[in-house]
Order: structure tokens, then sequence, then C-alpha cells
């Protein structure tokens, strides 16, 4: 079968169409970019040399404890909440539900972010449990919950489950199937779950900053200190940072989806 | 046999205990924040009582005129963001050659994983008086003077809105329209109706399910917004999650409840309304897999 060529207008359409998403994605992506500026801004010999910002991310002792803390806080994210999601998307996957429990674990992404942090607020506070990177993380896990189970049903409806049955026939008990059979097929899926979640992690503020007590996370410093004073360079400094690890577990992502594909 | 059941009662266990963990620390919370909203603020502190008097705060005075804006805003917005995403998911579903899908999807994913304050902070450097498009404008000799509109204004509130909430709207119309088994349309087509409206009388109603999950999305980030309002508005320009922060910066917890259990309660009424009209098992058989 032969495809007729496009005729102009046809193509003047496909001009519009591909304009348009160009168009959507510059005005996503152009907020990236004035943070990295603004920590370069003013570098001069003079001043400290081109890092001079950065470098004095390292002179506010606030804010090494911010950043100390967002670290703890991410890796505990990070391996409690594909957990969890797994043991989710398993119960989805047994008992067949969806509604119930899709609904449930899809709840905190439909609640604004003040409202949720304000309910976890009153109820630590009504518990008597006082902030800590504990609370603080409960919080973040609940948020990176959904897209975590999300990511991992995700990749558990690529995997055949037959291969379990043909375990089970083979005298194979659950645990053992599940270890031996379905956890190395859908690995990527957790750590894929695990990636998304310190990414939703390190970028998370309002929920957290109404929880954190005494202490602050570098995003809930970064809010506090606009609030309070203003933004330095030191502080563009540090988002700029946070973008780039943000792209860069991004780019991890893409690394292990790939080599799934690829045999 | 006594083994079949004991490791039918470990599979319960194992799998059970995770789900009630999680039940418990979403619903506990929501659930003592409705308790608070009842409470009574005395100094300080609070005490358990049934009075309406945090919602009675709430629904006079200024608040209410924050609380009405929120509303309006959150609809325009949203309506907006729809008109935006609508055509990018239709893109990604019918026009992007099937291995190139997953990149474009990845490509509007990840804006919205960075997070949406510092792109909101961004968005008040590149706007400002001598921000890149009034310095752009004016070199250019378009405009003698700075814009003044682009900043603190409803178009940069929107422009926030709509960078910070819309990526995420794409995916789940991109979902309900990839779903949708291609025949109808052909189908459509066959019998004599034209591509639009084939659009407007079959793909757009076995889309909906996904617009209107979308439309939630959307409309209860604007609705509780804090920090486009904060930093693209400018001073005093207030939305429900400002109010919900200042009533928390003088301790007065109960009132922070009402007002959460206010915007929580739309959340919930528009999410039973889509519970009730669409099949989350047709929207969800693509993630979900054979059922």
């Amino acid at each position: 079968m032969t495809v007729p060529a496009p005729t102009s207008a046809q193509r003047a359409a496909n001009g519009l169409v591909w304009g348009f998403v160009a168009l959507v994605l510059v005005f996503l992506y152009a907020p990236m970019v004035p943070p990295v500026l603004r920590s370069f801004a003013g570098a001069s010999v003079e001043n400290g040399g081109l890092f001079a910002s950065y470098r004095a991310i390292f002179d506010d002792p606030l804010l090494i404890g911010g950043i100390w803390n967002t670290v703890m806080i991410g890796a505990i994210v990070a391996v409690v909440t594909p957990v969890l999601a797994l043991a989710i998307a398993q119960a989805l996957r047994e008992w067949q539900k969806p509604r119930l429990i899709l609904g449930l674990v899809l709840l905190p992404l439909f609640v604004p972010g003040v409202s949720m942090g304000v309910a976890m607020a009153v109820f630590f506070k009504v518990l008597g449990v006082e902030p800590s990177l504990l609370t603080m993380s409960v919080v973040q896990i609940l948020w990176a919950l959904p897209f975590a189970t999300l990511v991992i049903m995700t990749v558990m409806a690529s995997f055949d489950e037959t291969y379990l049955e043909a375990a089970y026939v083979l005298g194979s008990n659950r645990f053992a199937a599940f270890w031996k059979v379905e956890l190395p097929c859908i690995r990527q899926g957790l750590f894929g779950a695990a990636a998304f979640s310190l990414i939703l992690s390190f970028n998370e503020t309002i929920r957290t900053s109404i929880v954190q007590g005494g202490r602050n996370t570098v995003q809930t410093y970064l809010w506090s200190q606009y609030q309070q004073v203003g933004l330095s360079p030191a502080l563009y400094a540090l988002m700029t940072l946070l973008i780039v690890a943000t792209l860069a577990l991004m780019a991890g992502i893409v690394v292990v989806t790939r080599r799934r594909q690829l045999p | 046999m006594k083994s079949i059941r004991f490791d039918a009662l470990l599979r319960v266990l194992v799998l059970g205990l995770p789900l009630l963990l999680v039940a418990i620390l979403i619903l506990g919370p929501l659930g003592i924040m409705v308790a608070v909203s009842f409470w009574k603020k005395t100094g300080f502190a609070m005490v358990p009582d049934v009075t309406w008097h945090a919602y009675a705060t709430f629904l006079s005075g200024v608040r209410i005129e924050v609380f009405w804006r929120s509303l309006w805003v959150a609809v325009s917005s949203t309506v907006l963001m729809l008109l935006i995403a609508y055509p990018l998911a239709y893109i990604v579903a019918k026009k992007v050659r099937p291995t190139l899908v997953g990149v474009t999807l990845f490509l509007f994913s990840v804006p919205f994983l960075v997070n949406f304050i510092i792109r909101t902070f961004s968005w008040s450097d590149i706007l400002g008086r001598s921000g890149f498009v009034n310095s752009a404008l004016m070199g250019l000799g378009l405009t003698d003077a700075p814009l003044d509109w682009l900043l603190y204004s409803d178009f940069a509130v929107y422009l926030g809105l709509v960078t910070a909430y819309m990526p995420f709207m794409i995916f789940p119309i991109w979902l309900s329209l990839s779903g949708t088994d291609k025949r109808y349309e052909q189908a459509s087509w066959v019998l004599g109706e034209g591509r639009l409206m084939t659009f407007w009388r079959v793909t757009l109603p076995l889309s909906l399910p996904g617009v209107f999950a979308a439309a939630i999305f959307g409309f209860v980030g604007a609705f509780g917004e804090f920090a486009v309002s904060v930093i693209l508005g400018g001073t005093g320009y207030q939305l429900l999650g400002n109010s919900i922060i200042s009533s928390l910066n003088v301790i007065n917890y109960p009132l922070a409840s009402a007002m959460s259990t206010f915007a929580v309660l739309v959340m919930l009424i528009l999410l039973v309304a889509w519970f009730f009209f669409f099949d989350l098992r047709l929207f969800l058989g693509k993630i979900m897999g054979r059922q």
C-alpha cells in the first residue's frame, strides 16, 4: 500500500499540531532555566569564582541540617514506599476489589496538599506524636504511594500470571513462586517506583512544612526563606542542584527501563 | 491441611497489614480533621466539643471571599487546563508513532516532577519588570516600557496554575483515549459520519472518564493552591490554601480543619460523582491488564 503524498493543507495542519506541542514544552521547560542563570549571576574572580554561590550553601548550618534531613527522609521514602506499593498491588490482584483499594490509595492524590498537611498535623497532635523525621516521612510516603502503586501495577500487568501457575504445578509454594518467578520479572518496576518516590520526596514542600515542627528539609527551608527574607544566590544554587538531581534520577529511570526492553 | 490454612492466614496478613496501615494513615487523619473542625479553640490549645464556631468564622468575613475566589479560579483554570491537556493527550494517543509515545509522555512528565514552587519562583523571574519577557519585548522595540500586567496579576496566576497542574492531566485523558476501541470510530466513519462529528459523538464521550479524572485533579490542585497565589499573585492575592495556612500561623487548628474539611468535601463529591458515572475497570483496564 502506498501512502499518498500529503497535501499542503495536511502539511500545514501537521505543522500546527507539532508547533502546539513544541510551544507547550517550551512553557513547561522554561522555568528550569532561571535558577541556573541566577546561581551563576555576578560570579567573578573577586567574588570567589564561578561556584561562589554553591560554596555559600555550606556557610549556612541550618541549610546543612536541611540537606541532611532531606537525604534521610528521601532514603526512608524510597525504601518503604515501593514495598508498600508492591503489597497493595499484590492485594489488588489477589482480592479483585479495584474500586475500594485503588480508591483508597489514590485518595491523597486528590486531597489538596495544604489540607492533607493539616489532616496529618492534627492527627499527630491528637495522638500526641511529636514532629520528627518519621512523621515527615509518613506524610511523604502517603504522597508518593499512589504514583509508586501505579508504576508497579503497570509493570505487573505485563507479567504473565501463567508463569506463577506453572511454578505452583511444579510444587512451589506461594512465597517461593513470587520470590523466584515474579519478583525478578517486576524488579525494574520496583526500582522505578523507588526512583519516583525519591523524586517526589525531594520535591515535596507544603505537606512536609505543616508537620515538620522545628526541623527543615531543603524544600521547606527554601519556602520559609522566600516568605521571610527572600531568595539568596545560595538558595538559587540549591534550586539548581535540586533540578539537576531530579533530572539525573529521571535519566536513571530511562536507563533502567531501556535495559529491560533490550534483551 | 493445617499448613494450607496457615499459608492462607499468612497471605492475608502479608497482603492485608500494609493495606490496613495505609487505610489507617489516610482515613485516620481525614477523620480526625473532620472531628477537630467541630472542636473549640481556647488560647493556644483546643478542646473537644461539638460547635459550628470554626465553620461560622470561615463562612463570615474575608475568608468566604477567599473561598469564592478560589472556587472561581479553580473552575476557570480547570477549563483552561482541559483545553490544553485534551489536544495534547489526543495528539499523543492518535498522532504520535507508537514507539515514541513513551518518550513523549516522559517529556511531559519531567517538568511536573521538578518542584512546582521552584518553577513558580522562576515564572516571577521571567515575567518581572526586568525579566526575560520584558527585556525581549523592549529589545525588539515592541514596547517602550515594561508591561505591568505580566506579573502580580490574574495572567501570572493562571500561567502558574496551568504549568503546575496541566502536565499531569494529560495522563488520565491519554489513558482513556488510547484505551477505547478504534473500531467504534471506524464504524462511525463507515456509517457516513465525518471526522468532526465522529469525534464529537464517539471519541469525546468515550474519553470522558479520563477527562473527568483530569478535571478533578486540576480543580483540587488549583482550589487548595497556596504558592502560585503568593509568588505570582502578589500581596493580598489569597486562595483557600493561603487562608488555611494563615489560620495555622495563629495556631487555630479547628479553623484550619474546618476549611480543609470543606475542601476535602468538595473533592469527595466530585470523586463520588466520578465513581458513580464511570466504570473504573474500563478506565484502568490498561494499567491492570487482563481481568
